[in-house]
């Protein structure tokens, strides 16, 4: 497979993934759940090499989801008392924990290469040489990673469609029908925490951060259905990560960056032209209506 | 600073770097109260990012290294991104939260195409414009504390004197629109002040301290004050507080000054939101096994005859034995029947309240606290409440 083709792919995953849960933690108001955690998986690197002394893929990951976890659950935790709001317990939440890996860092690890960019910003360009022997191919590790994180996620949002999207709408109802809102706010964003650390090992934190948020809230805007609104998300996602490609290569600049302008483009548009919520159609709308009202005229 | 370099007998660089936590956690502190109530602590999160092209584009522009244009260049991008996610909150249906999500992503993405362009087809003077925005306590000079004062006290003085209309403006904004107060400007200051604050601190101390340090004194002083204006002082002097404990413990052990500040803050937040009086969740935890006592203790004295049921209704009835409410048999002492007749008093109070509370006269609007009406209404009330009881048929 060319290299081009499998990174697209790879990116495509990661937007499927991503446009899975990111709808409902917009909704939620939780979209920026993620570049929390993308901060708070340090100390969990940082563990892992105090205890076994590796920087092999798999126990990373799991050190880091392992703190990712704690992140989330400690974030809504917090959020819970009621006495902090949401954002707030995100902001207060992420940096404790980044300080408490960069201590780690600066006093068990300061001579290893320990940093952000080598060990949790994968970077999506190397991705076809990082590959396993499986069944007599070749086949790229992240693949079959991010190809597990997207059937969990398809699994998880279809078979709680019900559920989740009640409790996003109106937790005091799903409360009412027993519907345990807040196991089910548990549950998605440990798959958002798991889905972040699996996808930033392959693809880098700063997509992984945009691919959860900015389809999501670029479906938002063209929709009012759930469902239209996860297909879109995807979509927009799938649209960045080959557009972004084909961008990023003549101007020889980074791929992630360059997925990310795109699905951000594509949010702009959304914000100016959406059918309903447009801006611009909006205005032109209104104008119209005047035009058209004969009592105006 | 030579005096503060005399009275805490440090070290020259350690005296500059507390003296600039002194700094920041007096403004990050101050103006983080505004971005926390409005529900946008991330604010300063996404900020920090957008610094990132806005170097990139300074340096594109200038051609060098220069302090004061990468500084320009990262506040602009700075003021460009929090405006942006103020106009898409505002214009859209998009919430707080998203819009921090997608300016945030947007203007990364952004300053990371434009930095790899960079060193791909430039020279190899654009080597560590990156790093440049993750910042050094350590590297901190008597100049940047003194810019920062500079900084510091206008950004101050100009909440101190828009005071009034920016309290306005930010619980009630239509109401601030409604008296006349220019509420898109004022949002405008605010913002811009942010801003300000975030650039210098993302330069000085990076951006994960400054996220916390905007959040951390607000909620601390939240738990501890119900008024804005003393919520601002508090958050101003805790910020202050917590930088210069955090940043003394750094120096004393020999570690990095960001992570010790903000795990200090973190310590103290979360002290705060457990422990604060009346406000706490250990409190509130504590009031509400106190009413269920109370809730228990009543049931048994009510209805001594009603079987045992469960642990706590034992433990209930014990403690009801050792103070001579309950005989050994189960049966209730004459100071446990005073007791019930009491408490059955008392409901009988709260049922008359509950059905004809709107029609007796109150000196003033109280909420009455079901388990003492007398205390909380007044006898005068309480008299009312009984004639009204007592003449309506049940």
């Amino acid at each position: 497979m060319p290299d081009g083709i499998l990174i697209v792919l790879i990116a495509g995953l990661v937007a499927t993934a991503c446009g899975l849960l990111g709808p409902f933690l917009v909704l939620r108001r939780m979209a920026l759940l993620s570049d929390a955690v993308s901060h708070a998986v340090l100390p969990g690197i940082v563990a892992v090499w105090l205890v076994a002394q590796t920087r092999a893929p798999l126990p990373v990951i799991v050190g880091a989801a392992a703190f990712a976890v704690l992140c989330v659950l400690g974030i809504d935790s917090l959020r819970a008392t009621g006495l902090v709001a949401s954002d707030a317990a995100i902001a207060l939440v992420f940096p404790a924990l980044f300080s408490l890996g960069v201590l780690g860092v600066t006093r068990y690890a300061a001579g290893i290469h320990l940093d952000l960019d080598s060990t949790i910003y994968g970077e999506i360009a190397f991705v076809p040489f990082d590959t396993v022997r499986l069944g007599g191919y070749d086949v790229a590790r992240s693949g079959l990673v991010l190809g597990g994180v997207v059937l969990f996620n398809l699994l998880l949002v279809g078979l709680l469609w019900k559920e989740l999207k009640a409790t996003t709408f109106d937790p005091q109802f799903g409360a009412t029908v027993r519907l345990r809102p807040r196991l089910l706010s548990r549950l998605l964003l440990v798959a958002a925490a798991v889905t972040a650390v699996a996808a930033f090992d392959a693809v880098g934190a700063i997509l992984v951060v945009t691919l959860l948020i900015v389809p999501a809230a670029t479906a938002y805007l063209l929709t009012d259905r759930l469902v239209v609104m996860v297909a879109l998300a995807i979509a927009v996602g799938w649209v960045g990560a080959a557009a972004g490609y084909a961008v990023a290569l003549p101007m020889d600049s980074s791929i992630a960056g360059a997925m990310g302008l795109v699905c951000t483009a594509c949010f702009v548009l959304a914000l100016l032209l959406s059918p309903r919520h447009g801006l611009l159609t909006r205005r032109w709308r209104r104008r119209r209506a005047v035009a058209d009202a004969p009592l105006l005229r | 600073m030579d005096g503060l370099v005399a009275l805490l007998g440090l070290p020259y660089t350690d005296a500059v770097v507390i003296a600039g936590a002194l700094v920041l956690g007096i403004t990050s502190g101050v103006l983080g109260a505004f971005a926390v109530l409005r529900r946008r602590s991330l604010v300063g999160d996404a900020v920090a990012h957008a610094t990132l092209p806005g170097v990139c584009v300074a340096f594109l522009v200038a051609g060098v290294k220069d302090v004061p244009g990468l500084l320009l260049g990262a506040a602009i991008a700075g003021l460009v991104a929090a405006l942006l996610m103020v106009g898409i909150e505002r214009a859209s249906r998009i919430r707080p939260d998203a819009a921090i999500g997608v300016v945030l992503s947007g203007f990364f993405a952004f300053g990371v195409v434009l930095l790899t362009h960079l060193s791909n087809s430039s020279d190899a003077d654009q080597a560590g414009l990156e790093n440049y925005l993750f910042g050094q306590a350590a590297g901190l000079l008597e100049r940047d504390v003194a810019v920062m004062a500079g900084l510091a006290a206008s950004a101050l003085l100009v909440v101190g004197v828009l005071r009034r209309a920016l309290t306005t403006t930010l619980f009630d904004p239509a109401y601030a629109g409604a008296i006349g107060l220019p509420v898109r400007a004022l949002e405008t200051v605010m913002t811009a002040l942010l801003v300000v604050a975030v650039v210098i601190g993302v330069r000085v101390v990076g951006a994960i301290l400054m996220v916390a340090m905007l959040v951390v004194p607000t909620v601390t002083a939240r738990q501890l004050a119900d008024r804005f204006p003393r919520v601002l002082v508090l958050a101003g002097l805790i910020g202050a507080a917590v930088g210069v404990t955090g940043a003394l413990t750094a120096t004393r052990g020999q570690l990095p000054t960001g992570p010790v500040v903000v795990l200090t803050g973190f310590t103290v937040a979360v002290a705060a939101l457990l422990l604060a009086p009346g406000r706490g969740v250990l409190w509130q935890a504590r009031r509400l096994a106190a009413r269920r006592r109370t809730v228990r203790r009543d049931a048994v004295l009510t209805q001594p005859d009603a079987p045992v049921s469960g642990l706590r209704d034992r433990l209930v009835r014990a403690g009801l034995r050792r103070r001579g409410l309950l005989a050994a048999d189960g049966t209730l002492t004459a100071a446990g029947r005073a007791a019930a007749a009491e408490t059955a008093e008392r409901r009988a109070l709260w049922t008359a309240w509950l059905e004809h509370g709107p029609s007796i006269r109150l000196p003033d609007a109280r909420e009455p606290d079901p388990t003492d009406l007398r205390g909380s209404l007044g006898d005068d009330a309480v008299a009312q409440l009984r004639a009204l009881a007592a003449g309506a048929p049940r």
